[in-house]
């Protein structure tokens, strides 16, 4: 096992007794700093922030100018993280699995981030991972669930949560307190920084030119949030800029959990930083020079969003992506019911958008879990490969939405380039190549993208769509009516039996066109029986 | 409202008359004879090194040709003309307390200085040995040919010019003879009942001629000299301002001698000679008539016996909150802790640090020193934790004024027991008294506090009135945590829960609170400020208290030092008191109390309300929220309001006086908190004995 960043000597340790509770250190390598959260969790699983560090740093500007991150910021850094190992040695942190150490978008877009990721754990100790945009929408999920939990407003109708980072936009729609949407946009408040010093122009020029570059990227936005007649979303903002406006336009609700801004006074104070030099900024706000930077161009997004979205107040809260990484270093890493759910309704909102028949994509997808629950002495594959499953059964038809023809390839790039919330890029590719495989030819060395897998993945694709073909084959009526699957195991064979089934010609068809890949993968052959009434007048129809 | 200038006074001479007060316990007939002395010599100490850090800067930049006024409208030039004058009388009262009140009464008591020629024959004996065995040996004469080659002589130490005839047709000859600090100043000499001394420069000048031989001494004349160290003007100044001393600092044309103090009885010639070797301005010599630096003879003080002639010794007595047999942690955990030395003891600060040392459970000590005493048992503790494997972060403020060489050694001693020792921040000074210990408890880690508005320093806690406050309040430690990360560099500034620090948003977090009095008491609502500290000089804080008390709000303000605030005066300022207690202890405390609508708000604070706190120090403004600690603060707030003997009330000219005919008993706060410290114990004590434990015999089986 790694050594955690917090490992002290021996005999600092030794002879202290074990607490109760548990105090968990999570890092954040973000665009413009690196942030610490320490925090104490209790044995139900409250958690105490203890303290939070946040110390400035470039990456951001390395990656997105130079392309890379340059050896005087991973020094920096460096010398940032042994700062904050030698405080959770303080804490008494020197579990490994007490600290969680992440990286965002101006780690992952540099081109040298596995050399800067080395000289970090070499360094320092910290294992830190690189988090993908689906990740850290699933933090900021994590984190941002209690505070809408706490507000009613905010779980019915629409709410589009959206945190501006230093190099993207992450927008999370909720809609009746479910994920309906989750969407990366490039549109960061440091990229944008940078457009405006590059052009050179004077500063209102460069100001109108980043208002139009901040309503085209608005735009797409839009696109997934309705904001016609009545039906208007409530608008939540997270993050270090939005949560300094605050404490200089509600300075009285400094320090509460959430609080309510005025769109136009936030709008009015994006214009005053932004008609301030970087050396303004810091000397009038007391602020870190790279924190100067993006503060001006953040709060426009924040203000320009909240203006196309005709929102007259803005709801901010405190979460941070530290918060959702404490939540999930609490939990274990393991993926709630309720957290599986909203992948579920993410992934039926893409559904729609492609005009799938909701019935049959969600009894394939029943079907699909009832087998893999049967199989799982066979395939040893864990809750979220499970979740994978559902969401490539709920979406293998989507490509209907582009043509009939090979509708199949048509659902695997529509799944790739969606956002599915909570999905990883790694996912997404694992989910789209299932969805793929529900027909036609099974996986084959000349498909570009089964063959970019890895071992594992690639084993993981097949068994998956092994399982969706025989759901799928199940699965003829449409709007998704069939009676209950009941999965028997036998040496050698499935044996699958289906209530109120009727006539199963057509699905003992459709099995012996999709069944070979599975007794290929799982090497035991299936076969279909119907059910009528009680399970005591259980009868053969047919057997494959 | 009249002009801004017109509504302040000038700190300088705030401050000259602060120094006044301190004279004026060495002038009082109430005050114990030998703390008489004592307070004299402060008084010129005090004045040293007011020269020291305000003259010089000022010096400075009069020479440059600045008019830039300060906010009482003054210029440098201007200032240095009424300091001149202030402290000339200043000095003439300080010689003449010593020459016409001090000595006869210690020459009453016993206590006699022998010039050389009031000396018996075996007091002249005794001066001739102590001259050859103690100062022969050592005294180092340096010979002047030119004064224009006169060497750099260190600032406030002692040395005696001597003037000897040129040998026939020859130009006299000048020798510079330093007297080094480890000389003790009083040479004691036999006499048959009593105690006789003679002045060590007195010593030299009887047996010159053995130092410097094979001429006629024809004058021995003690001197002393005050270097510009412009520390205190430096950092007053900000913004451009400091840009402009820069380039004084650059141009300096001058000697930065900026005082030569010389016996009286001094010759024309010995005068012309020494300013001219000095290079320092007419205005910055003092011919004084009796011996030079009257700090000096604050030894006498510390005379064995004569235990009479001084204040009851006082043993700061335990709090009786804490009972002794207890961890101080469990202490704390109980209650919050409000300590008031030096009526109570520092022991429950230090055993916070010892236990911390030796408790398996502690994780980490983090604390700010800015002054501390050598043997402190606080940096000891923090020694033999760090020995231990806890992790220590001490931040020593290395630019505590005249402590900079000793902050360093013991700093150095820490880190070789394996603390980390962060030396202050760039440009700022750390201020803030905190110390932090992370224990890990069944409930999870547990940060215990102090904080304070003395110095860790065991020491000087007998003698300074100051207040502490300890506490595990979970946000005030998240804050205090957050503050330290600050300090120690290890992160950026966070928002504070409940925390204000300086320079990111104490004064702002200060001008909310009096503002906030402010808009209460213009809607008829009742409201009340009460402020504690020892100087208050920033012309925002100022202002918003004139503002107070435009609206009504009585503002009571007990300034121990500096005031530049004109109270009394009609349109501006009548509902402002302002009063100032220099008394036996140094009243070092600074506590804050606002009305606030009923909700009571209290806080303690490391900072004055001075520029230089506010705006170029790290300070910490802390609310004692706890409601007995709340009251236990009012209390000692209302003491210091109630104190009409020591107390002194700031009329609108500037000027201190007694309090009007006392229609009230007596109140002397300080001797009042003593009283109530020993009661206290004496409580406890018997609310102990109360409980009777019988020694039970062992159950019959």
């Amino acid at each position: 096992m790694r050594k955690s960043p917090a490992s002290a000597p021996e005999s600092r340790e030794a002879d202290a007794p074990r607490a109760a509770k548990r105090t968990v250190g999570v890092v954040e390598l973000g665009t413009t700093s690196i942030r610490m959260a320490v925090a104490q969790v209790d044995e139900k699983g409250v958690v105490r922030p203890l303290d939070m560090l946040n110390q400035a740093v470039s990456l951001g500007r390395d990656t997105f100018t130079r392309g890379g991150i340059g050896a005087e910021t991973t020094e920096a850094c460096v010398k940032v993280l042994r700062g904050f190992a030698r405080t959770l040695r303080e804490y008494g942190v020197s579990d490994p699995g007490s600290v969680s150490a992440v990286a965002t978008s101006a780690v992952r877009e540099a081109a040298n981030a596995y050399a800067f990721l080395d000289r970090i754990s070499i360094a320092t100790g910290f294992d830190v991972k690189v988090l993908d945009e689906a990740e850290v929408n699933r933090f900021t999920y994590l984190a941002v669930l209690p505070h809408l939990r706490a507000d009613a407003r905010m779980m019915s109708g629409d709410t589009l949560v959206v945190e501006v980072g230093g190099g993207s936009t992450e927008a999370l729609l909720f809609r009746d307190g479910r994920v309906a949407g989750a969407h990366t946009y490039r549109l960061g408040s440091l990229r944008l920084r940078q457009a405006m010093e590059e052009s050179r122009l004077p500063g209102r020029r460069a100001m109108q030119i980043t208002r139009n570059e901040i309503d085209r990227a608005i735009r797409h936005v839009l696109d997934s949030v309705p904001v016609a007649g009545e039906r208007r979303p409530g608008m939540l903002a997270l993050g270090g800029d939005i949560r300094f406006a605050c404490l200089h336009l509600a300075p009285a609700r400094a320090g509460a959990e959430r609080v309510s801004l005025s769109a136009a006074g936030l709008s009015a104070f994006a214009d005053e930083i932004l008609g301030l030099s970087v050396d303004e900024v810091v000397k009038r706000h007391h602020v870190s020079y790279p924190d100067a930077e993006t503060l001006g161009p953040a709060l426009l997004v924040y203000a320009r969003l909240a203006d196309a979205l005709k929102v007259r107040r803005i709801r901010v809260c405190k979460a941070t992506l530290r918060d959702g990484l404490v939540a999930e270093l609490v939990s274990g890493g393991s993926w709630t019911p309720e957290f599986e759910r909203q992948v579920v309704s993410s992934a039926l909102e893409t559904g729609a958008k492609y005009r799938f028949d909701r019935g049959h994509a969600e009894r394939v997808a029943d079907y699909a879990r009832v087998i893999f629950d049967a199989l799982e002495p066979e395939h040893h594959l864990g809750q979220k490969h499970r979740l994978i499953l559902t969401v490539a059964a709920l979406l293998h038809e989507t490509g209907e939405f582009v043509s009939n023809r090979s509708h199949h390839k048509h659902s695997q790039y529509l799944i790739l380039n969606s956002d599915i919330f909570g999905l990883g890029s790694r996912d997404l590719v694992v989910t789209a190549l299932v969805a793929r495989y529900h027909r036609q030819s099974p996986p084959k060395p000349t498909h570009e993208l089964y063959v970019s897998l890895s071992r594992q993945e690639r084993v993981v694709v097949a068994k998956l769509a092994a399982i969706l073909r025989v759901a799928d084959a199940l699965t003829t009526r449409p709007g998704g009516r069939g009676g209950a699957l009941r999965v028997g195991i036998a040496p050698g064979e499935v044996n699958l039996a289906l209530e109120d089934a009727g006539d199963l010609t057509l699905q003992q068809h459709r099995l012996r066109q999709k069944g070979n890949m599975f007794e290929q993968v799982y090497g035991m052959r299936v076969g279909i029986r119907g059910r009528r009434g009680t399970a005591h007048e259980e009868q053969a129809i047919d057997v494959v | 409202m009249k002009s801004r200038q017109l509504m302040l006074f000038n700190r300088e001479l705030s401050w000259l008359e602060f120094n006044q007060r301190v004279l004026d316990e060495a002038l009082s007939e109430d005050t114990p004879l030998l703390e008489r002395v004592k307070f004299l010599g402060i008084a010129a100490s005090n004045l040293d090194e007011f020269f020291m850090v305000r003259v010089g800067g000022l010096e400075m930049l009069a020479a440059s040709g600045s008019r830039r006024a300060d906010p009482s409208g003054l210029t440098p030039a201007r200032q240095l003309e009424v300091i001149g004058r202030r402290v000339a009388r200043m000095v003439a009262d300080q010689y003449a307390c010593h020459r016409d009140l001090l000595e006869p009464q210690l020459v009453a008591a016993g206590i006699r200085r022998v010039r050389r020629r009031e000396m018996a024959p075996d007091q002249a004996r005794r001066a001739e040995e102590f001259f050859n065995a103690e100062l022969l040996p050592v005294l180092s004469p340096l010979a002047v040919a030119d004064p224009a080659d006169m060497p750099d002589l260190p600032g406030l130490r002692l040395h005696v010019l001597v003037r000897q005839a040129g040998a026939a047709g020859r130009p006299e000859r000048c020798a510079v003879i330093p007297v080094g600090t480890a000389m003790s100043r009083l040479v004691r000499l036999p006499c048959p009942s009593g105690h006789a001394y003679a002045l060590v420069e007195d010593v030299i000048a009887m047996f010159a001629e053995r130092l410097l031989p094979g001429a006629e001494i024809e004058e021995a004349v003690p001197f002393r000299i005050t270097r510009n160290a412009d520390i205190g003007v430096r950092e007053d100044l900000g913004g451009d301002f400091m840009a402009e001393m820069e380039h004084v600092l650059d141009q300096r044309k001058y000697s930065d001698c900026v005082r030569l103090e010389l016996r009286a009885s001094a010759s024309r010639a010995a005068l012309k000679w020494l300013t001219g070797a000095l290079r320092v301005r007419e205005r910055g010599v003092y011919a004084v008539p009796g011996p030079v630096n009257l700090a000096g003879l604050s030894a006498l003080a510390a005379l064995e016996g004569y235990d009479e002639l001084r204040y009851p010794e006082w043993t700061p007595q335990p709090s009786p909150q804490i009972d002794p047999r207890e961890s101080i942690f469990d202490e704390i955990r109980r209650r919050d802790l409000v300590l008031c030395h030096p009526y109570e003891s520092f022991d429950p600060v230090t055993r916070l640090v010892e236990e911390a040392a030796r408790d398996p459970e502690v994780l980490a000590i983090k604390q700010i020193l800015y002054r501390t005493s050598v043997s402190s048992p606080v940096v000891a503790a923090l020694g033999e934790a760090a020995s231990r494997g806890k992790y220590v972060t001490a931040v020593v403020e290395l630019r505590a004024r005249f402590d900079e060489a000793r902050n360093i050694e013991w700093a150095r001693e820490l880190e070789r027991q394996g603390a980390q020792v962060i030396y202050g921040l760039k440009g700022l000074k750390t201020h803030a008294k905190l110390c932090i210990v992370v224990r890990r408890e069944a409930g999870g880690v547990v940060r215990y506090l102090h904080f304070g508005t003395g110095n860790y320093n065991e020491r000087t806690a007998r003698l300074y009135s100051d207040v502490g406050y300890m506490t595990c309040d979970p946000d005030l430690g998240a804050d205090a945590s957050a503050f330290f990360n600050s300090v120690t560099g290890c992160s950026e500034p966070q928002p504070f829960l409940k925390l204000a620090a300086a320079p990111l948003g104490l004064k702002e977090r200060i001008l909310e609170l009096i503002e906030n009095e402010t808009a209460r008491r213009r809607q008829g609502r009742r409201a009340a400020i009460r402020i504690k500290v020892n100087a208050l000089v920033h012309p925002q804080v100022i202002e918003a208290l004139y503002r107070a008390s435009q609206a009504g709000v009585r503002v009571d303000l007990n300034v121990r030092g500096i005031c530049c605030l004109r109270p009394g005066v009609k349109g501006l300022s009548e509902n402002i008191t302002v009063v100032s207690i220099v008394d036996r202890f140094l009243e070092h405390s600074r506590i804050f109390y606002f009305y606030q609508g009923g909700g009571e708000r209290v806080f303690i604070s490391s900072a004055d309300l001075m520029p230089r706190n506010l705006d170029r120090r790290v300070e910490l403004l802390v609310p004692v929220d706890d409601a007995a600690c709340r009251r236990r603060l009012c209390r000692i707030l209302d003491g210091y309001f109630r104190d009409n003997v020591k107390s002194r009330v700031l009329a609108p000219d500037g000027t201190y006086r007694a309090p009007g005919p006392a229609r009230r008993r007596p109140y002397r706060v300080q001797f009042a908190m003593c009283a109530e410290a020993l009661q206290a114990v004496r409580t406890a004590q018997a609310a102990r004995r109360s409980v009777l434990q019988p020694h039970l015999p062992a159950e019959e089986h």
